[in-house]
C-alpha cells in the first residue's frame, strides 16, 4: 500500500472509532440554527434572507472545531514521526491527512447542509448551489486548518491562536460562498462565485501542503 | 572511511549550547552509547541525528554524504524509536504496528506482525486497544518495528525504559544480534552497567562553558 493511502486509510478508521471528530459539528451546527428563530423571533422571510450568510458561517465555526486535530494527535503521540522520518514527501502526507479530514469533517456539513437550510427557509432551489458552493468550499477550510494546526501542535491549548490564524485566510472562502447562494436564492447565476472559489481550492492544494510541511518542520525544531 | 561520521555536533536551546560539541564516527557492526545526566540533551542529540530536528552546529554525514542536504538516503536506512512510541490509542496492535510501518512505506503483512508481536511478548494482545496497555506492553509494541524492518541503522532513545527484567534480557539479545550482523547501533540508556559493556563505544556529554 502507498504511504498515501495508508495514512488516509489509518486516520479514517481513527475518525470512525472516535466518531466525535464526525459527528461534534453536525450537532454544533443544528444547535445553533435552532436558536436563530428563537432570537430573531421573526417570519420565515428574514430567515430565508439571512440563510446563506448563516449556513456559512456556522459551516466555518463547526470546521474550526476540529481543526486543531489534524496534526495535534499525532504530535503528542508520537506518530508524526511516521511520516516526517521517511523518504516519501511530507507535503504529499500532508495532503493525505487533509483529504481524511475533510472526509471525516467537512463531506458530513456537505450532506447534512440541505436540513440546515430547510430549517432556515432557505428556497429549496437552492440546494443544488448550496452543496456545491459546501463541496468546493470546506476542503479549503481543511486545507488551511492544517496550516494553523501545523504551528500551534506543541501547544497545549493551541485552538484559540489556530482560529486567530486561520480566521482571516477563511474569509474570502466566506465571501464567495455566501454570496454563491444568495444569488442563487435571487434566482442568478452563482457561476462568478463559485468560479473564485474553485480558483481558492486549487491554490490551497497546490500551495498549502508545503506551507504546511514546512510548519511541521518548524515546530518539531 | 566510516558510515557515520560527526564532526563537533551540539544542539542549542535557546541561545546557548546544551553541551560541549562531540565528535564520533561509527562502521557497520559497531554501537554508540550516549550518556550524560539529565537534561543535558541526549534526546536532543539523538531526535537531530535522526533527522526529526535540524543539528545547530557541527556536521553530520552518511556515506560521505551531508546530513543536513540529503536524507532521503539516510531515512532508507535508519530506524528511530523515541521517547513518545508513536501508538495510536484507538487502533489494535496489528494495526498500529502495520499501519506505521506503512506509512514509511513498508509493507507488512499480518503474519509478519503476528509473529513479531509474539516474540517481543505481546501474544494473545493482537487485537487489543493499543490505549488499554501497560507502559512497558505499548514499550514492546513499538520495539517490535524493529524486527520487521531491515534497516542497518537503529536509532533507540531509552529502549529500556518501563520493560521488565525479560523485556530488557530479550531487547540486549536483540540488539547485540543486529550489530553482530554488521548493523549500527545509536543508543541512549541510563542504567547503563550491562549495555556499557557491549557497546563499540560510548560517549560522554558535558556541559558546555557558558
Amino acid at each position: 500500500m502507498k504511504p498515501f493511502l495508508a495514512l488516509v486509510k489509518r486516520d479514517l478508521t481513527l475518525g470512525l472509532r472516535r466518531k466525535s471528530q464526525i459527528y461534534q459539528p453536525l450537532v454544533f451546527q443544528l444547535l445553533v440554527v435552532t436558536m436563530f428563530p428563537l432570537g430573531l423571533g421573526s417570519g420565515a422571510k428574514t430567515l430565508a434572507l439571512i440563510a446563506p450568510a448563516v449556513i456559512w458561517i456556522l459551516a466555518l465555526l463547526a470546521s474550526l472545531l476540529t481543526l486543531d486535530q489534524i496534526f495535534k494527535n499525532d504530535y503528542d503521540d508520537g506518530s508524526v514521526e511516521s511520516y516526517v522520518l521517511t523518504s516519501y514527501p511530507l507535503p504529499l502526507s500532508v495532503m493525505a491527512k487533509v483529504m481524511a479530514h475533510w472526509l471525516l469533517s467537512g463531506l458530513p456539513l456537505v450532506l447534512f447542509s440541505p436540513i440546515i437550510g430547510m430549517l432556515l427557509h432557505l428556497p429549496s432551489s437552492s440546494y443544488g448551489i448550496l452543496m456545491l458552493s459546501l463541496l468546493i468550499g470546506t476542503p479549503i477550510f481543511s486545507f488551511m486548518g492544517s496550516i494553523g494546526s501545523a504551528l500551534t501542535m506543541s501547544l497545549k491549548h493551541g485552538g484559540l491562536l489556530l482560529t486567530i490564524l486561520v480566521m482571516p485566510l477563511l474569509t474570502p472562502v466566506l465571501i464567495f460562498g455566501a454570496s454563491a447562494v444568495v444569488e442563487s436564492a435571487l434566482g442568478n447565476s452563482a457561476a462568478q462565485a463559485l468560479l473564485l472559489l474553485s480558483g481558492l481550492l486549487i491554490l490551497s492544494i497546490t500551495l498549502i501542503p508545503f506551507a504546511a510541511a514546512a510548519a511541521i518542520k518548524i515546530n518539531l525544531e | 572511511m566510516p558510515i557515520i561520521t560527526a564532526q563537533d555536533i551540539s544542539c542549542q536551546r535557546g541561545n546557548y549550547l546544551l553541551f560541549k560539541p562531540v565528535s564520533f564516527s561509527l562502521d557497520f557492526g559497531q554501537s554508540l552509547l550516549i550518556s550524560g545526566a539529565n537534561g543535558i540533551g541526549k534526546t536532543t542529540v539523538l531526535e537531530s541525528i535522526a533527522g526529526v530536528r535540524g543539528l545547530q552546529q557541527g556536521r553530520l554525514s552518511f556515506k560521505d554524504q551531508d546530513l543536513s542536504k540529503f536524507k532521503d538516503d539516510w531515512f532508507e536506512n535508519s530506524l528511530y524509536i523515541g521517547h513518545k512510541t508513536g501508538n495510536k490509542k484507538e487502533l489494535n496492535c496489528l494495526e498500529n504496528l502495520r499501519s506505521f510501518l506503512q506509512i514509511q512505506g513498508i509493507e507488512v503483512l499480518e503474519p509478519q506482525a503476528e509473529q513479531a508481536l509474539e516474540q517481543v511478548g505481546l501474544a494473545g494482545y493482537e487485537y487489543q486497544m493499543a490505549g488499554s496497555l501497560s507502559a512497558g506492553q505499548k514499550k514492546r509494541l513499538a520495539l517490535a518495528r524493529l524486527l520487521l524492518v531491515d534497516f542497518s541503522i537503529w536509532i533507540l532513545d531509552e529502549p529500556f525504559v518501563n520493560l521488565d527484567v525479560a523485556g530488557c534480557d530479550w531487547l540486549l539479545s536483540v540488539l547485540d544480534n543486529h550489530v553482530k550482523n554488521n548493523g549500527i547501533l545509536l543508543i541512549t540508556a541510563h542504567d547503563n552497567k550491562v549495555i556499557k559493556n557491549k557497546v563499540t563505544r560510548e560517549l560522554i556529554l558535558e556541559p558546555a562553558e557558558l
